[in-house]
């Protein structure tokens, strides 16, 4: 079979105009596919210094080559656009069955250009695309709209909607795949909302997806599902899906909490919180696996008695009870599941949900923000009630609400006194829950992340040592285990740029990166078989990492056009000057600015990239065949 | 002792990881409108339920088929179709109790299960949540009723 052609969908919500484009032979060698070609067309269609909630921002939903088939993990739809919260460059991810829909529709990408003058969703057929009034849809929450489309049709659709938040456009509103599945990061739905687009909806009825050699194909498949279900980690993951680390994580003392002020909890609060306890107490309903997934990490729970009865979500994950239930001091699990329920259904990311409700409580606790700021509500550590209530007033932007919706850099520029110094964030959007204090790479990685600080762009959790192939994979990095320890500075800058790397391709081919950089299934040579034989372009496992570099590059580039330098490859100020608590066994955890410093300056040497700007220098653009980027940006 | 194809509902993550590699094992393409294996699902309530022919003792489908197209394979128990007798009339689709039999429209065939000549291809993708599994069993009263497919 020949080389497989990517299609982009154009639709410009304007003028209510839609048409097709074939990706060019030579971008899907250099960028693969996914992610990579969302960057390119990022770069070509994102105005520079464009408002993000304006017109001439743009939207694009990216699949993989292997989505739609069955590549273990091939489940990952990525989004990208320039990000309401950080100003700069924002790719952000879901699983479910969005993706493999799509592809099966016949479209690979999809961009929306300017906006719509009223409420809109896009249909999406194998027979037809068209914008479609969405009045009646406007106003209502993710699961009210995914049961109105998909009453409208026999088929089973899938549906990528925003809920009121992103309607309301609060700057980390998310898009939600199907009911639980949250592109959540970086506000993409505030994004969306800003264009009054509702939703689209994919049918996927008598589609196909082929690959070019499927000979071939079924033989790498079978080895990476092999891999996969050898690795040590997936069937924790399986079994206790990710938020099965809340435990882990405390035990290291690597679990912030209130606020980033401690690093642990209480043992009881971590076991009760953690997924590891679902199931014997009943939250845990069913396992659930994204398209063509094998591990299967995704949760389905419900309460089913007390005061949160008949609460039920998808998840939640690590990352969501880390932020709502540490990070706030609350220890009811009940309480978290309420709150993943509400997110999801308002449409908003809970990290940053739950990171602003924690700086509220720290700015209360501190007198910066009073009673009569708050119309009843006390936002004293661990209330829950106050929490829940918050959430839905920053969907709505109430009260409160208001301020919260802007995340906490602008909330406490607006609140003034030393507040900016609890307001967890850089680049103006909050962490993802691991302590960056004592692990480097997550801090080198956190700090240099385009999109703000964390994990989801570059996890570097092998630097933790902590299963046989995590230590293995340092050692290809460094060449030696004994830099699988998270507390020290050498090598920090080779074992995240190999993550980068690795971090991209797996994005590009629309594989999970719990495949590649959690559990270690599938490696950088299984990634380039997996991509040869699906798409009938030849690769080598150094020509995949590389494309994952030049993403990096590209993507480095679309935020130098935005006016990034090296000042923004920060951290929070509580991470790089307090240390006031209890990191057990690491003598001086903080990030100062000498150590990031002295991080950064590996980093940008590593990567060709100039060590006072940050800026890709001439020689390494063109090294990686990104010359057109290099003539925009000398211009 | 024949092997059967068991579904166990409840533990089905909805990955459709079964759905794609049926079509790929028999058609080297990914359809859903190609596969033999259907998951159904309310995806609000996160229940899905994989449906696959599973071998009934006494099959309708072969009973319902005007023209003996269907016949039962004497060593794999599969049901086995004879594509040149078909008419497609989908007598053995509206036959099957269990939503077993499903219909591919291009082609104007019945797709009904042939456990991929004794290895299916869809127990090697859930041997985690083991959703679906091929084990030789008693022929069951179980397995008549389909209680299996919950």
């Amino acid at each position: 079979m020949d080389k497989l052609k990517q299609v982009i969908l154009h639709v410009d919500l304007g003028n209510e105009r839609t048409w097709v484009e074939k990706v060019k032979d030579e971008s899907i060698r250099c960028l693969l596919g996914g992610r990579g070609i969302g960057d390119e067309l990022l770069w070509r269609y994102l105005e520079p210094q464009a408002d993000p909630l304006e017109p001439r921002n743009v939207l694009i939903f990216s699949t993989g080559v292997l989505q739609g088939t069955n590549a273990p993990t091939a489940g990952r739809t990525t989004i990208l656009t320039k990000s309401p919260l950080s100003g700069f460059y924002l790719k952000t991810g879901a699983g479910g069955h969005f993706g493999a829909a799509l592809r099966m529709a016949g479209y690979d990408h999809i961009i929306f250009h300017d906006s719509s003058s009223s409420p809109v969703y896009l249909w999406i057929s194998r027979e037809k695309v068209e914008l479609r009034d969405a009045g009646e849809l406007w106003g209502k929450g993710v699961r009210e709209t995914n049961r109105l489309l998909q009453g409208q049709c026999a088929h089973p659709l899938e549906v990528a909607c925003i809920g009121p938040a992103g309607e309301n456009t609060v700057k980390y509103a998310n898009i939600m795949l199907s009911y639980y599945h949250s592109a959540s990061r970086g506000g993409a739905g505030a994004v969306m909302g800003s264009k009054r687009l509702k939703a689209i909806v994919v049918d996927r009825h008598r589609g196909v997806v082929r690959v070019a050699h499927p000979h071939k194909f079924r033989e790498v498949v079978k080895l990476a599902r092999e891999n996969i279900y050898n690795d040590t980690m997936t069937k924790n993951l399986y079994l206790y899906g990710t938020a099965g680390d809340v435990t882990v994580f405390n035990d290291m003392h690597h679990l912030s909490s209130f606020n980033w002020r401690q690093s642990h909890v209480e043992e009881e609060a971590a076991q009760t919180l953690g997924g590891r306890s679902w199931e014997e107490a009943g939250y845990l309903k069913r396992r659930r696996g994204c398209s063509g997934c094998i591990i299967n990490c995704h949760r389905y729970t419900a309460v089913d008695t007390g005061k949160y009865a008949g609460s039920y979500s998808g998840g939640p994950q690590l990352s969501t009870v880390g932020r709502v239930g540490p990070n706030c001091g609350i220890a009811n699990v009940e309480a978290v599941f309420k709150f993943n329920e509400l997110c999801d259904d308002l449409g908003l990311d809970s990290v940053s949900t739950g990171s602003s409700i924690a700086w509220l409580m720290e700015t209360y606790e501190k007198g910066l923000i009073t009673d009569e700021d708050l119309d009843g509500l006390k936002p004293d550590w661990g209330n829950e009630e106050a929490a829940l209530k918050l959430i839905r007033m920053i969907a709505h932007r109430e009260g409160i609400g208001d301020l919260l919706a802007e995340e906490t850099k602008i909330a406490s520029e607006k609140i003034g006194g030393e507040s900016w110094k609890w307001a967890v964030q850089s680049k103006g959007m909050s962490p993802t829950g691991v302590e960056m204090r004592g692990a480097f790479s997550y801090a080198l990685a956190f700090a240099v992340n385009p999109r703000g600080p964390d994990h989801l762009h570059t996890e570097t959790m092998a630097e933790f040592g902590s299963t046989p192939e995590a230590r293995a994979v340092i050692k290809k990095i460094t060449g030696d285990e004994k830099y699988a320890v998270p507390d020290i500075l050498d090598k920090r800058a080779e074992i995240v740029r190999w993550h980068e790397d690795i971090y991209a391709a797996t994005d590009a081919l629309g594989v999970c990166a719990f495949a590649t950089t959690c559990a270690y299934g599938i490696d950088e040579e299984i990634l380039a078989q997996l991509f040869q034989s699906a798409t009938g372009f030849p690769i080598t496992a150094d020509c995949i990492m590389e494309a994952g570099r030049r993403m990096m590059n590209l993507e480095r580039c679309i935020n130098v056009r935005e006016g990034l330098t090296r000042q923004d490859d920060t951290l929070p100020w509580r991470i790089m000057n307090e240390y006031n608590y209890d990191l057990l066994g690491v003598e001086d955890p903080i990030v100062s600015k000498e150590k990031l410093d002295m991080l950064l300056d590996q980093y940008y040497t590593l990567h060709g990239w100039d060590n006072e700007t940050g800026r890709p220098v001439a020689g390494t653009l063109k090294k990686l065949g990104l010359e057109f980027v290099l003539r925009e940006l000398e211009s | 002792m024949n092997k059967y194809l068991i579904i166990d509902a409840e533990k089905c993550t909805g990955c459709n990881s079964c759905v794609l590699a049926c079509s790929f094992y028999h058609f080297d393409l990914f359809s859903f409108a190609k596969s033999r294996i259907q998951v159904k699902k309310d995806p609000g309530k996160a229940i899905s339920k994989p449906q696959v022919c599973i071998q009934c003792e006494e099959a309708p489908c072969i009973s319902a088929c005007p023209t003996n197209a269907l016949s039962k394979d004497q060593i794999t128990g599969a049901i086995r179709l004879d594509k040149e007798l078909c008419i497609g009339c989908r007598a053995c689709v509206t036959a099957c109790p269990y939503g077993g039999v499903l219909f591919d429209e291009d082609d104007s065939l019945p797709l009904i299960c042939d456990l991929c000549d004794g290895n299916p291809a869809c127990i090697e993708v859930c041997q985690l949540p083991q959703a679906i599994r091929y084990e030789a069993i008693d022929v069951s009263a179980n397995k008549k009723q389909g209680s299996g497919n919950g």
